[in-house]
C-alpha cells in the first residue's frame, strides 16, 4: 500500500485587468469544516491585524522562512532528483501542476489561442523540479527561480548544465532569495504572468503575511498558482503516519501537520483581499508514488 | 544520402548547439570533431525506427525535436526498392488493423505500394497428427469493426520504403546511412554543460551524435542495449524459419476477394502459407536446422513437392521425405495417391518457387529485462524477439513505436526531459507486460504442437476442435489476431 495524498487546488477568476490566484489546497475532506479548534494559529485572514501575521521581529528580519525547514531540505539536496528517492512524489506530480496551469491560462476570457513569451517565477523551488519543466516549455520567455537554502540551489544549478536547453540558454535564472528579499519589479508589466508556489505555505511559519508578498509579484491578469496538502485525517495518515513514520518513502520531519492549511483557509485569505481576487474552480487530485499522479 | 535536413526551432535550440559547439572548440581546441547535440538519436532504420521518427515529426507536439537516424545500410536503395508485379520479396509481414490504423495515422501508410499488399479474411490452422482443425471464418453477416480482414501480408521492404518515403515527405531528420556504429560513450563535463549521462554514437569516419534520448531500434543484437547494459534473457529453439516465395495453380479457393491463411502444426514446428496478390503466397516454415539446410539444398521441384507434402502428407511421410537427398518430387505424388485429405481444406497446389527466396533464420525467444535506461529506450526486435507463429513480431515493434512516441509527447507536453528514466516509464509499463503475455503464449503454443505423440496430443486436439466448435470464443481468437479485440496481446 502506497501512501496517497490528496489536493484540490483552486481557482479564483477575477475581472480582466485584475491578477488571479489559482490556489491549491487540499482537500479530502469538506472545505468547511477544517481548520478551527486545534491550530487556531494557523487561521489565515485577510487583515493584517490578526496575531498569525509577522510579529515585528519577525518581520524585522524581512524573511517568511523558518531556519530548521531550510537545513531539513538542505540535507535532502542530494537526493532532489532521484527518481526513486525521496521527492519522487514531487517528480510524479509535476506534470498535472503543466496541465493545471495549462487550465487556468485557457480560462481566461482574454486568450485567444494558446499564450506564448509567459515569465514565471518559482518560489521555494527547491531542486527545481517545476522550474526546469517550465523553461523546457516553447510558451515559456523566462523563469526565475528562488530558495532560501544555498544548498538546494547548487543542487538545482548543477542540474541545469545537464541539459543544454536549460544550461546554455538564459531561460532559467536560479536566484538564492527570499520572496522578501528579491526586488519587486518597479512597473506592473515587469511583474510574473504566472506566480507558482508549489507545497510551500505548509513549510512557512506566517502564511498570509507570505502570501501577501508572493502577491505582489503577480501581473495584473497574471495568475498565482498554489498546491499543499490538506490538514486532514487522510493527509495525516498518508503523509505522516505512513510517509514518513511507516514507510519511511519522505524522510522524518519533512511534513509538519499542525502546518498544513485547508481549502476553505485559502479561501477565505483570498476572500478577504477586497475583489482582488475572483471566483474559484477546483481540481482535486491523488498521489500514488507508484503510479503517478491522477487527477 | 546524407540528407541532413534542418528542423524549425527545435527542442534543443540550434544557437544552443551552436554555442556549445564554439565552446568546446575553445577549450579542447585539439579534438577534431565535437558531437553535434541532438534530442533523439535512432540506431537502426528498419521498420520500428523509422515508424517512430514518422511518428515524432507528424505530431505537431514533437515536431520540433532535432532528430538524427543512423543505419547501416544504404536508405537510398531501399526507399527506391521497386520489383516487378510479379516478383515478391520472401521476408513479409503479417499487419495487424491496428498496426495499419497507426501507420495510417502517421501518414505512412498511402506511401506503400498498396497493390502489393494482401489482406486476408480467413485462417485455417490444424494439427498435423490429429488433424483437429480450427476454421477462423467470419461467421455470416458478423460485423467487426474493421471489417472482416483478419491481417494484411505485406513485404518488409515496402514497408520501409514506404516510411522513407514519408519521412522525406516530413524532413528534418539527419539521415546518417551506410554508417557504421563504431562505439556508444558518454559525454563530457565543461564549464557549461555537464553531458556526462548523455550518450554519444560515434560514427567510422569520425562523426559524433550525442543523445538526450538514445533509441536503440537495432535488431535482436542491439548494440544500444549493450551499451545500455540491459540483458535480453531467452532461449533458442533449435528451429529455423525457411521462407520463400511460392506461386500458387489459382488465386486461392476463396477467389480474389476471401483470402486465406493456412497453418499446419507438425512435430517439428508450424508450417504456414500465407497470401499475396493474385497466385502468390509466402511460406514460412518452421522446421530443424538439418531440414532447413535440407530445404534449400533441393532443386526447385523437389523443393515445391516438400512444400505440398507439409499441408498434406502425414508427418511420418514427411519425416521419410526428409531423408532423401534429392527426388522427392516422384516420392510426394506416389504417396499423395494413397493420403485421403479434403482438397479446399489445404491451399492450393504450389506449382511454382520464385528464384532466388528459399533462404531461412534461426528462431529465438528473447525479451530484455527492460526497455528503458537513463537517455535509452529500446523498441521491436532490440526489446524483444518471438517465434514467428503467430505472426506478431512486426506488430509487437509497432506497438512499441506507439506507445513511446506517445510517452515522447508527454513529456514534451509537460516540459519533461524525454531522457529521463522518469519520462520514460509510462512507456515500460505500458508495453512490458503487454509483450510478455504475447511472447510466452506463442513459447507455448510452440511447445504444445512440438509434441509427435503423449498424453498432449489428444489433449491439444480436444481444445482445438472444442474453440472451432464455440463460436463466441472464435470470435474473441479472430479479433485477437486481427488487433481489435480487448488488448490481451
Amino acid at each position: 500500500m502506497r501512501p496517497l495524498l490528496r489536493h484540490a487546488p483552486r481557482l479564483f477568476r477575477p475581472a480582466q485587468s485584475l491578477r488571479r490566484v489559482a490556489a491549491g489546497a487540499a482537500h479530502s475532506t469538506p472545505a468547511a469544516e477544517p481548520c478551527q479548534p486545534s491550530t487556531p494559529y494557523r487561521q489565515l485572514s485577510s487583515t493584517p491585524t490578526l496575531p498569525h501575521t509577522h510579529p515585528a521581529s519577525a518581520a524585522s528580519s524581512s524573511s517568511s522562512v523558518n531556519e530548521t525547514e531550510i537545513s531539513h531540505f538542505s540535507a535532502l539536496a542530494s537526493s532532489w532528483w532521484d527518481p526513486h528517492g525521496p521527492s519522487r512524489p514531487l517528480h510524479l506530480m509535476n506534470p498535472l501542476r503543466h496541465d493545471f496551469i495549462r487550465a487556468c491560462l485557457s480560462s481566461s476570457p482574454t486568450s485567444t489561442s494558446t499564450p506564448t513569451a509567459l515569465r514565471y517565477l518559482d518560489v521555494g523551488c527547491g531542486g527545481g523540479i517545476f522550474a526546469e519543466s517550465a523553461a523546457r516549455l516553447p510558451s515559456t520567455l523566462s523563469v526565475t527561480a528562488i530558495d532560501p537554502s544555498p544548498t538546494i540551489l547548487a543542487v538545482a544549478r548543477s542540474h541545469a548544465r545537464r541539459d543544454p536547453a536549460l544550461g546554455l540558454s538564459k531561460k532559467l535564472v536560479y536566484l538564492n532569495e527570499t520572496i522578501e528579499s528579491l526586488p519587486l519589479p518597479e512597473s506592473p508589466v515587469g511583474r510574473f504572468d504566472v506566480v507558482s508556489v508549489f507545497e510551500v505555505v505548509e513549510h512557512v511559519d506566517y502564511p498570509a503575511a507570505f502570501l501577501d508578498r508572493v502577491g505582489q509579484f503577480v501581473k495584473p491578469g497574471g495568475w498565482l498558482v498554489l498546491s499543499t496538502i490538506a490538514r486532514t485525517w487522510t493527509s495525516w495518515v498518508t503523509t505522516n503516519l505512513v510517509a514518513e513514520d511507516l514507510l519511511g518513502v519522505v524522510p522524518k520531519g519533512t511534513h509538519d501537520w499542525n502546518k498544513y492549511i485547508n481549502e476553505g483557509e485559502l479561501r477565505r485569505y483570498f476572500d478577504g483581499k477586497g475583489g482582488a481576487w475572483g471566483r474559484r474552480w477546483s481540481w482535486a487530485w491523488c498521489m500514488c508514488p507508484a503510479w503517478g499522479g491522477r487527477r | 544520402m546524407d540528407a541532413v535536413l534542418r528542423a524549425r526551432g527545435a527542442y534543443v535550440c540550434r544557437s544552443c548547439t551552436q554555442r556549445f559547439q564554439r565552446h568546446l572548440r575553445r577549450s579542447y581546441a585539439s579534438a577534431a570533431v565535437q558531437p553535434d547535440i541532438y534530442d533523439v538519436v535512432c540506431v537502426g532504420g528498419g521498420p520500428a525506427g523509422l515508424s517512430l521518427l514518422a511518428a515524432l515529426r507528424a505530431n505537431p507536439v514533437t515536431a520540433h525535436l532535432r532528430i538524427a537516424l543512423v543505419e547501416a545500410q544504404d536508405l537510398a536503395k531501399v526507399k527506391s526498392w521497386k520489383l516487378p508485379p510479379d516478383r515478391f520479396s520472401n521476408r513479409c509481414s503479417s499487419l495487424t488493423p491496428s498496426s495499419v490504423l497507426f501507420l495510417d495515422q502517421i501518414g505512412a501508410w498511402r506511401h506503400l505500394a498498396r497493390e502489393r499488399v494482401q489482406a486476408y479474411q480467413e485462417m485455417q490452422v490444424w494439427d498435423g497428427v490429429t488433424g483437429a482443425r480450427i476454421e477462423f471464418d467470419w461467421a455470416p453477416g458478423s460485423t467487426s469493426a474493421a471489417g472482416t480482414t483478419i491481417a494484411y501480408m505485406n513485404e518488409n521492404l515496402n514497408l520501409t520504403s514506404g516510411l522513407l518515403k514519408r519521412l522525406e515527405e516530413l524532413g528534418g531528420v539527419s539521415v546518417f546511412d551506410s554508417a557504421k556504429v563504431e562505439r556508444i560513450s558518454y559525454g563530457e563535463e565543461t564549464e557549461d554543460l555537464d553531458l556526462r549521462e548523455w550518450p554519444v554514437v560515434h560514427l567510422a569516419g569520425g562523426k559524433q551524435l550525442s543523445a538526450r534520448l538514445l533509441v536503440g531500434a537495432d535488431g535482436a543484437n542491439s548494440p544500444v542495449r549493450s551499451f545500455a547494459g540491459i540483458e535480453a534473457r531467452g532461449w533458442d529453439y533449435n528451429r529455423h524459419g525457411v521462407v520463400a516465395t511460392l506461386e500458387l495453380e489459382g488465386e486461392g479457393w476463396g477467389g480474389e476477394h476471401t483470402k486465406i491463411a493456412y497453418q499446419r502444426f507438425l512435430p517439428t514446428g508450424p508450417v504456414a502459407m500465407l497470401p499475396l496478390p493474385g497466385n502468390y503466397s509466402t511460406l514460412v516454415w518452421s522446421t530443424t536446422p538439418s531440414n532447413a539446410s535440407l530445404l534449400k539444398s533441393l532443386s526447385a521441384k523437389d523443393f515445391i513437392a516438400m512444400v505440398n507434402a507439409a499441408f498434406r502428407l502425414s508427418p511420418t511421410d514427411l519425416e521419410y521425405m526428409h531423408t532423401q537427398e534429392s527426388g522427392q518430387a516422384g516420392e510426394y505424388s506416389w504417396r499423395l495417391e494413397h493420403t485421403p485429405f479434403d482438397y479446399h481444406a489445404v491451399p492450393q497446389t504450389v506449382v511454382a518457387v520464385q528464384e532466388g527466396t528459399v533462404a531461412s533464420f534461426p528462431l529465438r525467444l528473447r525479451h530484455a529485462d527492460t526497455y528503458i535506461g537513463e537517455r535509452v529506450a529500446l523498441v521491436g526486435d532490440a526489446a524483444h524477439t518471438i517465434h514467428p507463429l503467430a505472426g506478431q513480431g512486426l506488430n509487437q515493434g509497432q506497438g512499441d513505436v506507439q506507445s513511446l512516441a506517445k510517452t515522447i509527447e508527454y513529456a514534451v507536453s509537460h516540459g519533461q526531459d524525454i531522457g529521463t528514466t522518469m519520462s520514460l516509464e509510462p512507456y515500460v509499463s505500458e508495453r512490458y507486460a503487454a509483450n510478455h503475455v504475447l511472447l510466452g503464449v506463442c513459447d507455448k503454443l510452440h511447445k504444445l504442437y512440438s509434441a509427435g505423440s503423449g498424453p498432449l496430443v489428444p489433449l491439444r486436439s480436444v481444445g482445438l476442435s472444442a474453440v472451432n466448435a464455440f463460436g463466441p470464443l472464435k470470435s474473441f481468437l479472430m479479433n485477437q489476431a486481427a488487433g481489435n479485440g480487448i488488448k490481451v496481446f
